[in-house]
C-alpha cells in the first residue's frame, strides 16, 4: 500500500499549501456522498418534476386500478395500496435508471465521470440513493392515499427494510446494466416498454393465480411477483408474509444484476 | 528525468461495419515528469483513443501503458487516480456553479477540503473566472465552460495530465492564462499531454510533440527539431496575377497551391535569390504579391498530414 501512495501522490507543487498532505486516504463512503452530491445538485432543478410525477404515478396506481376493480375486498384492497409503493420502486430503478444514464450518454458526461478514481460499483450506489430518494415521497404519499382510500390499516414489520432495499438494489442494477450494455436510443425504448409491462402484466397489485397460466410460470422466474410479495408483507405483516422462495428468487436477481452492471461498469471494450 | 508516461507498440482496432479502423497502430510515445508533450493529429487519427486507454476506459488490442511505472492496463483503477483528464466534450455541470463543480470534482479526486478550496479558488483567479464563479452553469458560455472543465482537471491533477482540447470556444484572453496554467503544471511536476488541433498556439507552449496520422506516429521531436528536420529555411508564398504565365525555379518545391497562391519552400542559404526572383515577377506584374517567411510548425504539420495521405491515395 505504501507504494501506491508515493505513486498516486499528486506533484510536488499541491502539497505545497499544505504539506505532504494535500491528499485524503480514499474513503468510498466519503466518495459515495460526493457522487451523490454531483447527481443530486445536477438534478436540483428537475427535482421537483421528477417527485410530482412519482408522486401521481403512485396515487394513480392505487386510487385507478381502484377505479377499474370498483369496491375491492380487503384482500385486492392491500394489493393495491402495497402495489404502489413497490411499482414506484421498480420503476425508479427500470425506467429513470436507463433513461438518466442513457441521457448522461449521450451528452458525453458519463465517459467523463469514468475517468475519475472512483470504484465503479459506487456509481451504482450514489445513483440508486439519489432516484430512491426522489421516489421516496411518492412511495410514502401512495401508500397512505391507498389506506384511506380502501379502509385497510397496515401492519408494518422490520422485513421491509431489507426489503424495500433489495427491491430498490436489484431494479436499479437491472437498469444501470441495460443502459450500459445497449446504445441509449434502445435503453430509452426498452425503458418505455418496462413501463407498459410492469403496469399492467405484473402481479405486482394483483395476485398472479389472476393471470393466464403461462404468464404465472414466467412470473414465478422473474423478479417481481417476489418485490411485491416482499414490501406487501412488510406493510401488511397481519395478512401476508412473504415465501421463503420468493426471497430466495428476489436474492438471486440482486446477486445476478448487481454483478450485470458492475462489469458492464467495469467493461473496457 | 522520470517518465511519467510511457505508451509501447500500441494497438487497437474497432469494427465500423465490415470496416476495421485501425484508430492506434502501433503508437509509442514518451512524457517526462515536468513535461508538456503535444499531441498533434486530425480528427479521427486516434488521439481519444489513446487517451481512453491510459484511463482503462478501452481496452488495447495490444502493447503496453506504463504510468509512473506503473502498469496501467492491469490496473486501471490505479491509471485512474495517477491521471486526471479533461475531455474534448464540455463535462455538463448544469445545476451546478463552475465553482462548485471545481471543488465538488478535488473532493472526489481526494483532495482534502481545505487544500481543494484553496486551489479552486487560486485556478479561478488565474483564469479569470472570478465574475463566473458563483453563476449557475446554464448561464454561462461555452469559453466559461472550457476554462471550468479545465480547473475540474487541474484541482487535484494527477501525476499525468491529459488535456484533449483545452482552449477550444476560449477568448483570446484567456487563453494566454490557459496556457500560463499549463506550462505551470508541468513547472511543478506533473507530465501533461495535450492534445490539440491549434498548432500554432501549441508550438509556443510543447516541450515536444508528435504528429499522429491514422493511429502512428509520424513524426516526434521538439517543435524546432521537426521544423529543421523537415524543412529548414523558410517559405515563400506567392499570389499570382490572373492568366499570367509563370516560369517557377525548379529547384524550390511547391508544396501546395490553391487557385491563386503557391508556397515554395525555401532553403535558408536561397533566401536572396529567391526573394530576387520574386522581385522580378513583381515588377513585370506576374505577381501580385510575395512574403518570405520561416516555416512555421503549422506548415510542417500540415505538409506531413497531406504528403501522407497522398501516398496513401497513390498506393
Amino acid at each position: 500500500m505504501s507504494t501506491t501512495q508515493t505513486l498516486t501522490k499528486p506533484p510536488e507543487y499541491w502539497q505545497l499549501h499544505d504539506p505532504g498532505l494535500f491528499l485524503e486516504p480514499p474513503s468510498r463512503w466519503r466518495q459515495s456522498g460526493l457522487l451523490m452530491q454531483w447527481q443530486l445538485r445536477r438534478n436540483a432543478q428537475m427535482a421537483p418534476m421528477y417527485i410530482t410525477v412519482q408522486l401521481l404515478l403512485a396515487i394513480a396506481t392505487v386510487l385507478g386500478y381502484g377505479l377499474l376493480i370498483g369496491e375491492p375486498d380487503r384482500v385486492a384492497s392491500l394489493y393495491l395500496t402495497t402495489g404502489g409503493p413497490t411499482i414506484s420502486l421498480v420503476m425508479v430503478g427500470l425506467v429513470m435508471t436507463p433513461q438518466w444514464v442513457a441521457q448522461a450518454r449521450t451528452e458525453g458526461s458519463l465517459a467523463w465521470m469514468r475517468t475519475l478514481p472512483v470504484p465503479r460499483p459506487l456509481f451504482l450506489v450514489a445513483d440508486l440513493a439519489v432516484w430512491t430518494m426522489m421516489a421516496l415521497p411518492g412511495l410514502v404519499v401512495g401508500l397512505l392515499v391507498g389506506a384511506a382510500r380502501f379502509h385497510v390499516g397496515l401492519s408494518i414489520s422490520w422485513p421491509l427494510i431489507p426489503g424495500v432495499l433489495l427491491v430498490a438494489l436489484t431494479s436499479s442494477a437491472i437498469g444501470y446494466a441495460i443502459a450500459n450494455l445497449f446504445a441509449p436510443s434502445l435503453a430509452q425504448v426498452l425503458s418505455q416498454v418496462f413501463v407498459f409491462v410492469i403496469m399492467l402484466f405484473t402481479p405486482i397489485s394483483f395476485p398472479a393465480s389472476r393471470m393466464p397460466d403461462w404468464a404465472e410460470q414466467i412470473h414465478h422466474w422473474l423478479p417481481f411477483e417476489p418485490m411485491a410479495q416482499v414490501v406487501r408483507s412488510g406493510l401488511a405483516s397481519a395478512d401476508f408474509t412473504t415465501p421463503g422462495r420468493a426471497w430466495a428468487v428476489l436474492s438471486g436477481w440482486c446477486l445476478v444484476s448487481v454483478a450485470a452492471a458492475a462489469w458492464a461498469l467495469g467493461r473496457r471494450q | 528525468m522520470t517518465d511519467i508516461l510511457d505508451v509501447h507498440e500500441l494497438h487497437k482496432s474497432f469494427r465500423r461495419g465490415h470496416r476495421i479502423v485501425r484508430a492506434n497502430d502501433g503508437l509509442s510515445l514518451l512524457v517526462g515528469q515536468g513535461q508538456v508533450m503535444g499531441v498533434l493529429g486530425h480528427n479521427g487519427a486516434g488521439k481519444t483513443t489513446l487517451a481512453h486507454q491510459i484511463v482503462g476506459l478501452l481496452r488495447p488490442d495490444r502493447g503496453s501503458i506504463r504510468l509512473a511505472g506503473v502498469d496501467a492496463i492491469a490496473h486501471p483503477e490505479l491509471a485512474r487516480q495517477l491521471t486526471s483528464v479533461q475531455a474534448q466534450a464540455n463535462v455538463p455541470i448544469t445545476g451546478l456553479t463552475p465553482l462548485r463543480a471545481i471543488q465538488l470534482v478535488g473532493r472526489i479526486r481526494g483532495g482534502k477540503p481545505a487544500s481543494v478550496r484553496t486551489r479552486s479558488h487560486e485556478l479561478v483567479e488565474a483564469l479569470d473566472l472570478g465574475p463566473w464563479a458563483e453563476v449557475p452553469a446554464e448561464k454561462i458560455s461555452g469559453g466559461i465552460a472550457r476554462l471550468t472543465a479545465y480547473a475540474m482537471c487541474a484541482v487535484v491533477p494527477g501525476q499525468l495530465v491529459i488535456l484533449d482540447e483545452p482552449t477550444n470556444d476560449v477568448d483570446p484572453v484567456r487563453r494566454r492564462l490557459l496556457w500560463e496554467q499549463i506550462r505551470e503544471l508541468a513547472k511543478k511536476g506533473a507530465g501533461v499531454l495535450l492534445v490539440t488541433h491549434n498548432v500554432r498556439e501549441a508550438e509556443g507552449v510543447v516541450d515536444r510533440l508528435v504528429i499522429l496520422d491514422h493511429g502512428q506516429v509520424i513524426a516526434e521531436g521538439t517543435p524546432s527539431e521537426l521544423v529543421s528536420r523537415h524543412a529548414a529555411g523558410f517559405k515563400l508564398e506567392v499570389d499570382t496575377a490572373p492568366h499570367a504565365q509563370l516560369s517557377w525555379p525548379q529547384r524550390y518545391p511547391r508544396t501546395r497551391r490553391d487557385a491563386s497562391r503557391s508556397f515554395l519552400t525555401v532553403p535558408a542559404e536561397d533566401a536572396a535569390p529567391a526573394v530576387q526572383w520574386a522581385a522580378e515577377h513583381l515588377a513585370r506584374g506576374s505577381i501580385r504579391r510575395y512574403e518570405l517567411s520561416p516555416t512555421s510548425l503549422e506548415d510542417v504539420y500540415v505538409d506531413m498530414v497531406s504528403n501522407e495521405n497522398e501516398q496513401e491515395k497513390a498506393a
